[in-house]
């Protein structure tokens, strides 16, 4: 077969990889076996005396637009897995509930409120249904957004990055778990040597750059927290490791999922948490940068919060079923 | 109108494949050696749809694959693996079922009486 025969060939290939996705062997593999099926439809029509440029464009012709053939090899990924679709609108339903409480408490009061970076402003008109439905329906929409970008994400996260089992993670079966408790111990100590470099809060001085000192921040109480959390965490997988026993488990769970929530909902509710090296007193301009930082990790905590607090009911209800 | 009959052809043979193709691979075959046989018993399947289709069966672990270098250019074998080979008979009997009552159904309709009783 000439060149320009091979050429067409190989741009079709080309067009159907492009649209195929899935990891590099998969696509090699599926290359290989269309590329060897062209070729065998082409043997056949050159065997029936074809010149080979004509049987090698009926043949691309026949297989059809590259970019159709190769997306059907494309794994198919739905955007939130069926199986965690029932936890993407509780926990969607239940940030919503939060946030919109406290329009709602704003609209009673009559004035604003701040909860971290997010300022919750009352409804101009309540009286006005209207009114009233729109900002339910932004608020809704805003947390589902928020919601199914931490479901899209896990998911892909996590084949890449191998986590070890987390402390949101409802143990039902009670199994040694010494690994977790190395994990949460580790993590204890990272949080604690680099909390410097993680929650640095820099200030221009007029006579250069300097670092605020840890101590005196309002992140102190957050970091004691986190600490705590990460403290009873520790505990709890060492406990289960010991004790290995159902009821126990859950309970132990239980606290920490508890302990989680105030952790989670304290940090969000908590003024300018996180301060990012060089923000906003630093660079002039980056004001609106560290505040939307700022919204994100609040948005992701209070859906921590909720994802704790629903895998708490859960809980809560098994060791019921247990104890009675 | 022709669309879509052919649209809902398509639909159909896509299920009816997958049956087809499992029974044939009974014995080892490849790819485009199964696109042959297939269109030679009347059900006609493009590349892009059978060959995604087999990857999906084999990750089911119905079927099991190999590459075969030894010929005039690699090729892709295909055949059932044992959970395949007890999944098949179980398929075979459930399409009878559907084959014979969707036969029914057409020949003859809906059974006597039932019409009425459902309508009351």
């Amino acid at each position: 077969m000439n060149k320009p025969a091979q050429d067409a060939v190989r741009d079709w290939l080309d067009a159907a990889a492009t649209a195929m996705g899935g990891g590099a062997e998969r696509r090699r593999d599926a290359l290989l076996e269309l590329e060897t099926t062209i070729y065998d439809r082409v043997d056949e029509r050159t065997r029936g005396g074809q010149v080979p440029e004509e049987a090698v464009r009926d043949v691309l012709e026949i297989l059809g637009d590259p970019a159709q053939v190769g997306s059907s090899f494309a794994p198919v990924r739905p955007l939130i897995a069926p199986h965690q679709t029932r936890g993407f609108i509780l926990h969607t339903v239940m940030v919503f509930a939060v946030h919109f409480l406290l329009v709602i408490g704003a609209t009673v009061a009559d004035r604003g409120l701040a909860v971290g970076p997010l300022r919750i402003h009352p409804i101009a008109d309540p009286t006005n249904f209207l009114s009233l439905l729109a900002r339910a329906a932004g608020t809704l929409v805003f947390h589902a957004g928020a919601v199914m970008s931490v479901y899209a994400l896990l998911p892909r996260l996590s084949r890449i990055v191998r986590f070890p089992r987390s402390a949101l993670a409802a143990r039902t079966d009670p199994r040694p778990s010494v690994e977790s408790a190395i994990f949460f111990g580790l993590l204890l100590v990272a949080l604690n040597v680099f909390r410097d470099d993680l929650f640095a809060l820099y200030v221009d001085t007029g006579h250069g750059v300097s670092q605020l000192p840890f101590a005196g921040h309002g992140i102190v109480d957050n970091l004691l927290l986190l600490n705590l959390w990460l403290g009873v965490a520790l505990g709890k997988e060492l406990l289960v490791a010991r004790l290995g026993e159902r009821r126990w488990t859950l309970a132990a769970d239980l606290l920490t999922q508890g302990l989680g929530v105030f952790a989670l909902l304290r940090i969000a509710a908590t003024e300018r948490m996180v301060e990012l090296a060089g923000a906003e007193e630093v660079l002039k301009g980056a004001d609106s940068i560290g505040a939307l930082l700022n919204s994100v990790f609040v948005v992701l905590a209070m859906v921590g919060a909720a994802m704790l607090a629903a895998r708490g009911v859960r809980l809560a209800f098994r060791l019921y079923l247990l104890r009675s | 109108m022709s669309s879509l009959i052919d649209k809902m052809g398509a639909e159909l043979r896509r299920g009816l494949v997958q049956i087809a193709a499992l029974s044939l691979l009974r014995e080892r075959l490849y790819g485009y050696q199964l696109v042959k046989i297939l269109a030679a018993c009347g059900l006609e399947t493009e590349e892009g749809t059978l060959y995604p289709l087999l990857r999906r069966l084999e990750s089911q672990g119905l079927l099991q694959s190999e590459w075969d270098t030894g010929g005039s250019r690699p090729r892709k074998y295909y055949v059932l693996s044992d959970e395949g080979r007890d999944v098949l008979p179980q398929l075979e009997g459930l399409w009878h079922e559907i084959s014979s009552a969707v036969v029914t159904i057409l020949d003859k309709g809906a059974p006597a009486g039932l019409l009425e009783a459902s309508t009351e």
